[in-house]
């Protein structure tokens, strides 16, 4: 029985896993030609090579923390939801924690406590958004408001410092051997971690499948709802956890990195390959992407690329390679030129666009 | 849908079918836009009774005028909001707009007159990006738009390059701070005049109704004749527009712009906070400009009283927060037909009332 069962998967499944699978390899060839273009372009990139401390390696630690962000909301936007208030919760993680530790708690302690809290938090946003059964997108837009105004009152008119330094090279800017960063292992541990989480979990598949569903996911008795709340109690201990990384790199609690964490996180995301509707995409293509994002910008600044057209680049990528992943997903059937044909056709009937999570 | 959306400009006339079996107090919640003016007053009042500068003349003048920005970008938002989008690049295109224009004020003392359609048709084009990507790349809206709220303030920072504007010539502060007459600014009449002439359109147009028809149902709008592809495309460029023109409200208002003019303030969040808060829903088809616009003055009330109150001013968006909260908790009750009473109470012992993944039927 078990043998037939293996080998009929239908031939609709077998097109859809290429797809996610061609589309990190596209990935990796994109970062390939990003490295070896700004390797032969700009004389700077590599610094002192390998073993320096201002090599590529080291750039890392300005882009980390974003896509420690992003591996937090790929598990929400997996489900089919959103969750625009990691930025904010990475703020107020940070100087949560901070707080904590100036209030005279031992620093490793203030950390685990605000991990815990910061769960809580993304639980009580999951119990709203899906006990009331209101669009994440604007619930986790409330939370990111009353975050980011907690965040600023709590550290009141000085942002909290003098952290301790163990802490501060632990979580920041410490290396090993001093070339690789440990953020950068930290942040291996973490995307190897939602691999195994999203690909090879029960719960992982759940996921999956209730962002491809929800529906057939609630009669084939997946708990929804349980599923969504764990993924945004995810999505906040990640972010959460990236302020902390953020606190330690910097030496302070940063309260104002909001908009400019949560708009290349969800980029990473998306870029990666994950549908923003939910139900497909692989986490590879979302580490991928984070380092394709994060190596664009210190690349383009030292190309001498001004700080403007930098950071349009990534719009601009975000853009092009979704409206190319577009016209090339076999999955939408026919050849290519007959779907390149189908955008522009107005006798096919249009799917509505609709915001994320709705009914 | 018509049913229980009669869109705009009706505030008066409450619909006969919600009037039947709800309690007054129930038919003002259904009537967003009343809602909205008598908490409005409500703040007011409270505010005022505590902090006697309030309610007197040059304040009142000040907040009418300093809403306008964002009560000018919240009638865009409804309108991409009716057909299930959203816009998140108004921010950035507001940023565009105000030092486009500010800076050729600062460099060769234009006059406003002229600046206006400069503004618009910056709007539009801005807008009709927008509305493209969406329609012809398929791109989710709130995608298409998180990537050009990033392209467009790079365009912003190309056109400032470490320059910022700082003097207008006075005939703008003028208008964006001086009364035309009594307690009215100037800066109100721009914004009664798009949200009348928007109201209308989609009360009585062709073009508005199919507004409604594509955001209730889109297939259904496709078969009955509608043009979809152009009735998203223009609503996206409507939406740039109008953001275009309050770039051009901000310029007049705050006398200066630069490089995070719009993208600093998260302006675009509030916009769409003042749409929900309006009454219109993500899901497409139901509400209109009238309560946005409210919504906007009641924002900016909430917001100034929270500075009189003594609060910290870090708390005035935790306010716009929990105001969003309860705003989309009221729309997913009314959607469901039950009043936001019976639900909750429904709620509290336990048995929700609504079925997994249940709308309106449409």
């Amino acid at each position: 029985m078990s043998v037939p069962a293996e080998t009929q998967t239908s031939p609709h499944e077998v097109r859809r896993l290429d797809t996610d699978k061609r589309w990190v390899l596209s990935l990796v060839a994109i970062l390939v030609a990003e490295l070896l273009f700004f390797n032969f372009g700009v004389s700077t990139f590599w610094g002192g090579g390998w073993g320096s401390s201002v090599s590529m390696l080291g750039d890392s630690e300005t882009f980390l923390f974003t896509s420690v962000i992003a591996l937090g909301v790929m598990f929400v936007i997996f489900a089919g939801d959103i969750d625009l208030s990691v930025g904010a919760m990475s703020g107020f993680a940070g100087v949560m924690m901070a707080e904590f530790h100036i209030g005279g708690m031992n620093i490793w302690v203030a950390v685990v406590i605000s991990l815990l809290i910061a769960a809580l938090i993304g639980l009580i946003q999951g119990l709203i958004i899906t006990y009331f059964k209101l669009e994440s997108l604007l619930v986790t837009l409330a939370g990111w408001f009353i975050l980011q105004s907690a965040a600023v009152a709590w550290e009141g008119p000085a942002p909290p410092y003098n952290l301790p330094k163990h802490f501060e090279s632990l979580l920041g800017t410490g290396t090993i051997g001093g070339t690789v960063p440990n953020q950068l292992v930290i942040f291996a541990i973490l995307a190897l971690l939602a691999m195994l989480i999203v690909h090879r979990t029960r719960f992982g598949r759940r996921l999956v499948l209730v962002g491809y569903n929800r529906d057939a996911a609630g009669y084939a008795g997946v708990r929804v709802s349980v599923t969504r709340i764990r993924a945004f109690m995810l999505s906040a201990t990640f972010a959460a956890f990236a302020g902390l990384c953020i606190a330690a790199t910097y030496g302070t609690a940063r309260d104002d990195l909001g908009p400019t964490l949560l708009l290349p996180a969800i980029t990473a995301v998306v870029l990666g390959g994950v549908d923003i509707f939910g139900g497909a995409g692989l986490v590879a293509g979302v580490v991928v992407a984070s380092f394709i994002l994060g190596w664009l910008t210190p690349g383009l600044l030292q190309d001498g690329v001004g700080d403007t057209v930098t950071n349009m680049s990534i719009g601009v990528l975000l853009l092009v390679s979704l409206t190319v992943k577009g016209i090339t997903d076999r999955r939408q059937g026919g050849s290519f030129r007959e779907r390149l044909r189908g955008r522009f056709d107005t006798a096919a009937p249009t799917a509505p666009p609709t915001a994320p999570d709705t009914p | 849908m018509t049913a229980d959306s009669p869109p705009i400009g009706r505030a008066a006339v409450a619909p006969a079918t919600s009037a039947t079996r709800s309690s007054p107090l129930g038919r003002l919640v259904r009537r967003r836009e009343l809602l909205l003016v008598v908490l409005t007053l409500v703040v007011f009042v409270v505010t005022d009774a505590v902090n006697s500068g309030f309610g007197q003349g040059g304040y009142i003048s000040f907040m009418l005028a300093d809403a306008m920005p964002l009560a000018i970008l919240a009638v865009g938002q409804t309108i991409v909001c009716l057909v299930r989008g959203i816009d998140l690049s108004v921010a950035t295109v507001l940023g565009v707009a105000a030092v486009a224009t500010g800076f050729l004020a600062q460099d060769y003392g234009s006059s406003v007159w002229l600046m206006l359609p400069l503004a618009l048709a910056l709007g539009i084009g801005l807008g009709l990006i927008n509305g493209l990507f969406v329609v012809f790349a398929r791109i989710p809206p709130i995608i298409v738009t998180l990537g050009t709220l990033i392209v467009y303030l790079g365009i912003q920072q190309l056109i400032c390059n470490t320059r910022t504007v700082v003097t207008v010539p006075t005939s703008y502060a003028t208008f964006g701070n001086g009364n035309l007459v009594g307690d009215i600014p100037y800066m109100l009449v721009p914004g009664v005049v798009v949200t009348v002439i928007v109201a209308f359109a989609l009360w009585r147009t062709t073009w508005g109704r199919a507004l409604y028809a594509v955001g209730a149902n889109a297939e259904a709008a496709f078969r009955a004749g509608i043009r979809v592809n152009w009735v998203l495309i223009s609503a996206y460029t409507v939406c740039g527009m109008l953001a275009g023109l309050g770039g051009l409200a901000w310029l007049v208002h705050y006398d200066s712009a630069d490089y995070t003019t719009g993208f600093a303030t998260n302006i675009n969040l509030y916009s769409i906070a003042a749409v929900l808060i309006g009454g219109t829903t993500l899901t497409g088809g139901k509400g209109g400009v009238v309560g946005s616009f409210i919504a906007a003055l009641f924002l900016e009330v909430t917001i100034q009283a929270v500075v009189l109150l003594g609060i910290p001013e870090a708390w005035e968006s935790a306010a716009v927060g929990i105001l969003l909260l309860a705003a989309i908790l009221v729309n997913r009750y009314q959607a469901s037909g039950h009043s936001l009473f019976q639900a909750l109470a429904g709620h509290l012992r336990g048995r929700p009332q609504l079925e997994h993944g249940s709308g309106p039927a449409q």
